[in-house]
């Protein structure tokens, strides 16, 4: 620790390299994972079982599309072209869960998007409210804010469909299938790069504290799906975690990206031809 | 009212689309001008504007909320304004009631259409600000006597 405690960085030029490097990658991770489940609920807008639940994708959508631009266009900031970040890059170079890579097939499956990945997402973005490092601090409060509905309306389906025995066990299987790139994506205890980024308090709190809140968010439906186990306020997974092919660069498990499908419309191609200079 | 939206080309002379210009919704905004003829008049001011600042504040009670009968100053959306009375340069800074604002880009324009229409200011520069976020405790008063005539819950 070379900053007094109530230091802050005022920009990228103020951060040491080893705390700029992984604060950019963090950045990406959640810029391309929010522009993915952006894709991910929108494909829902015609097909949920409500036309509420439609609209509340049509929502949510649009939240997390307005949330991967403003993460994108900060990456500027540290040496990324933002445009060539949202429109240019092959599937290699994504940065976002392989649970995102294609589009889901059931209702559940949404759910499990909505309920687990979304809130992991927002438990990483609340560490960053009180970031020393001032460019994040100003902005993810309002981001917050969104993202509380979306929490909202995973909680209000998951305890709708909890009363039935037949829509509990499709989502025993929905979130089982999420479960693991869940836990991976916090990264491994004691990483040292997740560290170095809560020892700069850039991030407050590394991946276990990180993981932890998360659970404590999903812990009570989880358990009732044997996914999780413990009590209120201490909730662990009852599954170990798998990290065979993580990747802690691109924070995801497995080679690949994005399907075709998917690429195409997270960087625009279909709409090139009509973007004005 | 905007009629059919033309069919837009990319610029001639360049390769490929750009996209770090950024978008030029000039062929389609000429007609918007912030829908200015449906909005209500501003407030009685006090004597002259004392500073550019305020004169260019002013002149936001004359820039609509592109899908609300409302002022952007009305709105809340200003978070502040400063302006340098030698060069007559303007900066604004914004914030917008959601993250995904799809007229962001339209709100900027019709901002700096009409502050540019004052002689005194030379440019205009927006910034984007999230923080404080905005929430409907950042409308008027007199937003939300506006908004209410209109049937708007605030």
């Amino acid at each position: 620790m070379t900053q007094s405690s109530d230091a802050s960085f005022k920009s990228t030029a103020d951060l040491p390299d080893s705390v700029g490097q992984p604060l950019g990658a963090l950045l990406l991770s959640l810029a391309d994972n929010k522009r993915l489940l952006g894709i991910r609920y929108a494909d829902w807008i015609l097909g949920a079982p409500t036309v509420e639940a439609g609209i509340a994708c049509s929502a949510m959508a649009q939240d997390e599309w307005g949330h991967a631009r403003i993460f994108y266009s900060m990456l500027k900031d540290f040496g990324y072209d933002p445009a060539a970040l949202e429109h240019e890059r092959p599937a290699s170079e994504y940065h976002n869960s392989e649970i995102l890579d294609a589009d889901v097939s059931s209702w559940p499956e949404l759910l499990a998007l909505n309920f687990l990945w979304d809130t992991a997402i927002s438990v990483q973005v609340e560490m960053l409210v009180d970031s020393r490092f001032e460019p994040i601090h100003y902005k993810v409060r309002k981001l917050l804010d969104e993202e509380r509905f979306h929490f909202d309306h995973a909680h209000g389906w998951i305890s709708r469909m909890m009363a039935t025995e037949d829509a509990r066990a499709a989502l025993r299987d929905a979130l089982g299938a999420a479960w693991n790139a869940c836990l991976c994506w916090f990264g491994p205890e004691n990483d040292d790069v997740v560290g170095a980024l809560s020892d700069a308090g850039v991030v407050s709190g590394g991946s276990e504290t990180a993981r932890s809140r998360w659970l404590e968010r999903v812990g009570r439906f989880a358990s009732e799906l044997d996914l999780a186990e413990g009590s209120e306020g201490a909730w662990t997974s009852a599954r170990e975690v798998d990290w065979s092919d993580w990747s802690r660069e691109r924070r995801r498990r497995t080679e690949g990206g994005p399907d075709e499908d998917s690429l195409a419309r997270a960087r625009g191609d279909r709409n090139r031809s009509l973007l004005m200079d | 009212m905007i009629g059919p939206l033309p069919i837009l080309e990319p610029s001639s002379g360049a390769a490929s689309p750009r996209y770090e210009q950024g978008m030029n919704f000039a062929a389609v905004l000429k007609e918007t001008q912030g829908g200015r003829e449906d909005l209500p008049a501003p407030p009685d001011f006090d004597g002259p504007p004392r500073d550019l600042a305020e004169r260019a504040r002013r002149a936001l009670y004359e820039v609509a909320d592109p899908e609300l009968p409302i002022s952007v100053l009305d709105l809340g959306l200003l978070a502040g304004i400063a302006a340098d009375e030698e060069t007559g340069a303007v900066t604004v800074s914004l914030t917008y009631t959601s993250t995904a604002c799809p007229c962001m880009d339209f709100i900027q324009w019709d901002i700096r259409e009409r502050l540019l229409e004052e002689n005194e200011i030379q440019s205009v520069t927006i910034d984007t600000v999230w923080d404080p976020p905005w929430t409907t405790a950042r409308i008027s008063e007199r937003g939300r006597e506006i908004l209410g005539s209109f049937g708007v819950a605030t």
